[in-house]
């Protein structure tokens, strides 16, 4: 944009700065000085250039407020960064200024600079180049079968990823479509917003579901999450995507009836996603890196979000340590649902009790410590804790105490099964879980007695952690 | 022309892949599909006395015409009973 | 070369056997599916050829196409 005065002296402020209003006396003896402010054009008075669009200070690229510039034909000869008397009596040619001042102090971060803010402008202001390989298909190919066949597809119809549905997939985040996510495993690719694009055009995403993916692609490439080991593994596992906070509901996400199951957009979509990152740049391909013996149905997608208004309890995120106002997408390496059938129990002792007995069972009855679990606790049970008042951490302890058995009990050889724990833990008692082990997640559809169990893959450095994001 | 953007990491080429190669010869059953121009049976008579020869077992097919690709069952077949193929003779 | 793009996707190795005069043909045809057989071409013409001189134009190309199915 040209500059709103072609000779003369502008000064870019901003009313949240300090030394922006240790000036306000300087600015008054700069006669025809013109102030731009940044955040509000009532500041310091009602005569100012009104930029909180920030187009000026894109345009003279202000990193510091304030700025004293001085304009000559229509372009910056001269400028000062922050309050310095010297150097603002130089630019101004006006002595004598600020004398109850001191000789300098160093002034704010400009706002073009605030991360999602500076994205934002980038992508206003430069054209987007979209720097995928370009793929032409043969006159004669139809997209479906082309992208099936290059090998792109998790064995479902993917939507054609073209130039036109990725820019507008792109408009769905403020980031740069060239920055990087994160690095992949296990080729170990660099991801950017763009490539996670591609691949969210190709589930089907629209483009508001793309910062959760974003988010949960970060997530999965954590070093806690460990999705190279995830991807590797012969276990059933893959990626579960939770989602807590306002943007379940911005973008109608699914946390009640069905909330595993299919029939929502956004809940199987976003799953699909990520897996096809995971596959398509990370280059984790069932037959090459992935390796599981069965696998299951969740690789292709499990993501949903909790039903928080609903819960008894503080969400995931919450007990995660997230503000209950920040959404948030947590990645947990498992499995399932495994069932908890229970349509009698209306005593919270007696409803634990069931909960246990199938949490037992997790991965082998004589197996304990390696793996976590996430117990998906549908409405109706969660009403048999809400009004005993159990919280989660009293469920909690009562579980871990029910999980609890001797040790001799579970090693190997014991009850005539070869598989089982070490002899060495034959002396005392095993807990099931670790304490940290042990999660609790509030979904499901009004009308049903049963909760479910997501058993985890391996835990611990070998295995994988349950990661959250905050989705930005 | 339908342009896609690349969702891969771009380590591979981006044409479709053809299948891998046989190992050898000896003992596969290998198809001659004939496209039925003039002339190109006594081609593939002689490529046939080659290939068994060498080892290979010979089956012949030929498409109806040679003006269109071959009917959806007669591919159908050479997939089944074969473990590669020569098309042939096209001028 | 319809036919060996097809059994190509159904994993079965093949080669396509023509005249020069294919070269470009085959090029476009190739474009034209997205994905590439492996060719040999042989000498034009083929039809005032003796039989003679159509076996002594496979005994020639017989390696060639041996090579495309296990090269």
């Amino acid at each position: 944009m040209p500059l709103p005065l072609t000779d003369g002296l502008l000064v870019v402020i901003k009313r949240d700065c300090d030394t922006c209003h240790l000036v306000l006396g300087v600015l008054d003896q700069i006669p025809g000085l013109m102030i731009a402010s940044q955040d509000d054009p009532g500041f310091p008075h009602d005569d100012v250039f009104d930029d909180t669009g920030l187009e000026l200070s894109w345009e003279l690229q202000t990193d510091t407020t304030p700025t004293l510039y001085r304009v000559a034909d229509g372009a910056v000869v001269a400028s000062a960064a922050g309050w310095h008397r010297q150097r603002w009596e130089e630019v101004s040619r006006v002595t004598g200024l600020g004398p109850d001042l001191p000789a300098s102090r160093p002034g704010c971060g400009s706002m073009i600079f605030d991360p999602d803010t500076h994205e934002r402008l980038l992508r206003q202001h430069s054209p987007v180049t979209l720097r995928s390989r370009r793929v032409e298909l043969g006159s004669s190919e139809d997209p479906y079968e082309a992208m099936a066949a290059r090998g792109w597809s998790d064995g479902l119809p993917l939507v054609p990823p073209t130039e036109g549905r990725v820019e507008w997939m792109l408009s769905g985040t403020n980031r740069h479509p060239n920055a990087v996510v994160c690095v992949m495993p296990p080729d170990l690719t660099e991801c950017t917003v763009e490539k996670v694009a591609v691949n969210a055009v190709m589930a089907g995403c629209l483009p508001e579901y793309l910062p959760v993916v974003l988010s949960a692609v970060e997530a999965a490439a954590s070093d806690s999450f460990n999705i190279h080991g995830l991807a590797a593994t012969t276990y059933f596992s893959g990626p579960i995507v939770i989602v807590n906070g306002p943007v379940r509901s911005q973008i109608g996400m699914n946390s009640g009836v069905n909330a595993l199951g299919p029939g929502n957009r956004a809940n199987a979509t976003i799953g699909r996603a990520l897996n096809l990152v995971v596959r398509n740049v990370g280059g984790s391909i069932p037959g090459g890196i992935d390796r599981a013996n069965l696998g299951s149905p969740g690789k292709l997608t499990f993501c949903f979000a909790e039903d928080e208004e609903g819960s008894p309890w503080e969400p995931l995120s919450v007990e995660r340590g997230f503000g209950r106002d920040e959404s948030t997408v947590t990645l947990f390496a498992g499995h399932g649902p495994t069932e908890i059938w229970d349509q009698l129990s209306r005593t919270p002792e007696s409803l634990a009790a069931s909960f246990a007995g199938q949490l037992e069972r997790v991965s082998h009855p004589k197996l304990a410590l390696l793996f976590d679990a996430i117990v998906v606790v549908s409405p109706e049970h969660a009403r048999v804790f809400r009004e005993s008042g159990w919280d989660k951490q009293r469920l909690r302890t009562e579980l871990m105490r029910l999980l609890t058995r001797p040790g001799a009990e579970m090693v190997r050889g014991a009850g005539g099964i070869s598989e089982g724990l070490p002899q060495s833990m034959a002396g005392g008692d095993v807990a099931k879980f670790r304490p940290d082990g042990l999660w609790f997640v509030h979904a499901g559809g009004s009308a049903g007695l049963f909760s479910a169990i997501l058993p985890g893959w391996v835990n611990g450095d070998i295995g994988s952690m349950m990661t959250t994001a905050v989705i930005r | 022309m339908t342009i896609l953007l690349d969702p891969t990491g771009e380590r591979q080429p981006t044409d479709r892949p053809l299948t891998s190669r046989l190992d050898k010869i000896e003992g596969v059953t290998i198809g001659l599909l004939d496209i039925s121009k003039p002339r190109g049976d006594l081609f593939l008579d002689q490529i046939q006395a080659h290939l068994e020869a060498r080892g290979a077992t010979v089956r012949r097919y030929a498409k109806p015409t040679f003006a269109k690709p071959a009917p959806v069952d007669l591919r159908a077949r050479i997939a089944e009973e074969c473990g590669a193929v020569i098309e042939a003779l096209a001028d | 070369m319809h036919d060996i793009a097809d059994l190509e996707t159904r994993s079965i190795p093949g080669v396509f056997v023509a005249t020069n005069e294919f070269v470009d043909a085959a090029d476009a045809q190739a474009a034209a599916l997205g994905l590439a057989p492996r060719r040999v071409f042989i000498p034009h013409p083929i039809q005032d050829r003796t039989d003679e001189e159509l076996r002594a134009l496979a005994d020639a190309c017989i390696d060639e196409i041996v090579t495309a199915l296990i090269g």
